[in-house]
């Protein structure tokens, strides 16, 4: 059989994979977004800056310029009187190394833009950090005049740029809150989708569980999602064709039993009677009285646990406090050769919820288990573990070999300890039904070995307890 | 006509099984009873009229008017004892066969012994309460155990024997709480195996015959894990 082809992430839950699958796509749409934003934020306000930052400069170079209409332009004076737009700071080169400023040294020009205007009559401007600082640096070569004495005048602005940078680090800032927010909506949508697309599953999980455990009548809501509807219609049509078969099963073995009950009556009142007659009969008559008598009991005890386990089967199970400790000493009772039966001190009163009637046939099962096949039980304890009674019912028989301490719980299987009794006084129903009976308790049932490694069985029952009277 | 004593105590079995019914007949003469039979529930209540036997067996399975009913109809008019017998031991059958006026039930196949027992332990419970007792009263309920009365408000209840009996052994522990077990026992005369059910049933009916509002019972209260106890 070829298995289908495992994804990268396909070792993880199916629900772990949708969120992790929306997750990750808001990140990256989220990053993807807020790159984009920024970096188009970014430019268009630098290329806006850049371009207010030019016309002020090419304002200031032409005030400049004017000023070489004059023999002896005062350039520190001209340089005071220009407007600083946003922090902007002004220098003016005359010849090859003379320069005049209020505020910025000629080394805090970039020297590749002095060379490059040096060399050109264009207007050229660069980015450039200064002291750690973005800044802009716009430089031109003035045209030279007839009257000006001057020679080869260039004209220089900084413009620092760290402002801009400010608050396209808060942009940043509020872009990545922004995304971060927008990933954890992602990944909670994420989570509720695939809950709303998991839930139909999980719910139809539960449905097989309860279904698996006995409650055949469970069921699953329709779906109206186009998607789930196969899968879920075809659930409930399971599901109910299931429990249609189990009725009817159960249903026939329950009218069997019904039907076997009328003349079992009869030959039960006629054979009480007999008996009661018997001085009347003859040896033999009363030999073959006594054989009939024994026979009808067998088939009695047979039809009653048909039924019960037709029962079982079927559902109908009346439920009320039972006082475990004192249902198994009276149980106890009623057998010829009682075991002792040792009671945990905080057992005392201690509820188990269920059917008594139930709880009555387990003990009476396995105590009949133990006559029939092991010579009886030695010791009956009930012990407490956390919220569970154990009820432990030890005998000295041969044991039951491990392989078969699973089988002996299945209808109509009997150990070999059974089978090697000639007579076939029991139709391996009873611990079938002890079975069937602990696990609508919400218990379990083993068999062990003694503990104390002699010979024997020990039959293990659980019941979770319900609390105190 | 009521017998007492020697004269022999006559049962009505009404099962449409012939071969059951015979049996049965058999079987309880053994225990020097006599028994009339009827095969379905219209010949019953026609020699119910006639003959007034001390204790009814009816099979719940019968044709036309089944065991329900039959029970049912023979409530409306006389407290004789009955005993159900049913072949269906589902919960619902046995419930409502209570419910519909049943004292005890039996489940087919069963011990003629055992029944002979149930039915020694109803006409007990028909003979009245042993102990006389001077008249209790408990609210607006009063007891008058000597007389089999009960009145509420000042009015006559009118209560089956079996729940007569229970009031009795409830009243007789006022405000004390009786298990299951321990009324199954006193009223029924099982042992610890009884079916518990029969005592829920019966303190149901109890309840709507002598509380003002059954579901929210004042007198017969159930006290949840142990049993029910009369409030005084």
């Amino acid at each position: 059989m070829s298995r289908p082809k495992r994804g990268l992430l396909s070792p993880l839950p199916l629900r772990a994979r949708v969120i992790l699958t929306f997750t990750l796509g808001t990140v990256l749409l989220a990053a993807f977004l807020v790159s984009t934003t920024y970096w188009l934020s970014r430019e268009s306000m630098l290329r806006q800056r850049e371009t207010a930052s030019r016309t002020q400069f090419f304002a200031n170079a032409r005030q400049i310029q004017a000023q070489l209409r004059f023999p002896n332009p005062d350039f520190n004076l001209l340089l005071e009187s220009l407007p600083s737009v946003s922090g902007s700071r002004s220098i003016v080169r005359t010849g090859s190394n003379r320069w005049y400023t209020n505020s910025l040294v000629p080394a805090d020009l970039p020297p590749e833009l002095v060379e490059t205007v040096s060399g050109s009559p264009q207007a050229q401007s660069m980015r450039y950090q200064l002291l750690g600082k973005p800044h802009l640096a716009l430089g031109i070569r003035l045209r030279p005049t007839e009257v000006s004495t001057v020679s080869d005048v260039a004209y220089f602005e900084v413009v620092p740029l760290a402002e801009i940078d400010d608050t396209l680090n808060s942009l940043g800032i509020i872009l990545l809150v922004g995304a971060v927010v927008v990933v954890a909506i992602g990944a909670g949508i994420g989570i509720s989708a695939s809950g709303r697309f998991i839930q139909p599953l999980a719910e139809i999980s539960s449905a097989a569980t309860s279904i698996a455990r006995g409650r055949f009548a469970t069921r699953i809501a329709r779906s109206e999602d186009p998607d789930l509807v196969g899968i879920v219609d075809s659930f409930i049509e399971m599901a109910q064709a299931m429990e249609t078969r189990i009725a009817r099963d159960a249903r026939f073995a329950s009218d069997v039993s019904h039907e076997l009950r009328s003349p079992l009556m009869t030959l039960r009142a006629s054979i009480d009677v007999m008996q009661s007659r018997r001085d009347e009969l003859s040896e033999r008559a009363s030999a073959a009285l006594e054989l009939l008598s024994g026979e009808v009991d067998r088939f009695e005890h047979l039809v009653q646990d048909l039924l019960e386990i037709s029962q079982s089967d079927a559902g109908a199970m009346e439920s009320g406090p039972v006082n475990i400790s004192e249902l198994v000493a009276r149980t106890v009772e009623r057998l010829d050769r009682q075991p002792p039966v040792y009671v945990d001190e905080d057992l005392d009163n201690q509820l188990v919820i269920g059917d008594k009637r139930r709880l009555v046939q387990v003990i009476e099962n396995l105590l009949t288990n133990a006559t029939k096949y092991a010579g009886g039980a030695v010791a009956v304890r009930l012990q407490r573990d956390d919220n569970k009674v154990v009820i432990r019912v030890e005998d000295q028989g041969p044991g039951v070999a491990p392989s078969e301490r699973e089988l002996i719980f299945e209808r109509f299987t009997r150990g070999a300890a059974a089978r090697n009794r000639g007579s076939g006084d029991g139709a391996g129903l009873g611990l079938a039904l002890v079975q069937e009976h602990v696990a609508r308790h919400g218990g379990q049932v083993r068999v062990e070995a003694r503990p104390d490694g002699e010979r024997g069985a020990v039959f293990v029952v659980e019941l979770p307890l319900a609390g105190q009277r | 006509m009521h017998h007492n004593g020697a004269v022999s105590i006559q049962i009505l079995a009404v099962d449409d099984d012939d071969a059951i019914r015979t049996s049965l007949r058999l079987a309880l003469e053994e225990e020097g009873w006599s028994v009339l039979e009827a095969d379905s529930g219209e010949s019953a209540l026609l020699m119910f009229g006639r003959s007034d036997p001390d204790v009814v067996l009816i099979d719940i399975g019968l044709p036309q008017m089944d065991g329900f009913a039959l029970c049912r109809e023979l409530r409306r008019s006389s407290d004789v004892p009955i005993v159900m017998v049913t072949a269906r031991v589902e919960t619902g059958d046995i419930v409502e066969g209570l419910e519909a006026g049943a004292d005890d039930y039996l489940t087919k196949p069963f011990a003629p012994r055992e029944l002979a027992a149930r039915i020694r332990a109803l006409l007990r419970r028909a003979q009245g309460p042993t102990a006389s007792a001077g008249p209790m009263v408990v609210g607006d309920i009063e007891i008058v155990a000597d007389e089999g009365v009960v009145r509420k408000g000042g009015e006559e209840v009118h209560l089956t024997r079996t729940e007569f009996k229970l009031l009795c052994e409830m009243a007789a522990h006022p405000g004390k709480v009786l298990s299951r077990e321990q009324l199954l026992e006193s009223v029924w005369g099982y042992d610890y195996f009884g079916d518990g059910r029969l005592v829920d049933v019966h303190i149901r009916r109890l309840r709507t015959k002598v509380e003002s509002d059954s579901a929210q019972p004042q007198y017969v209260v159930t006290v949840r894990g142990m049993g029910y106890k009369l409030q005084i």
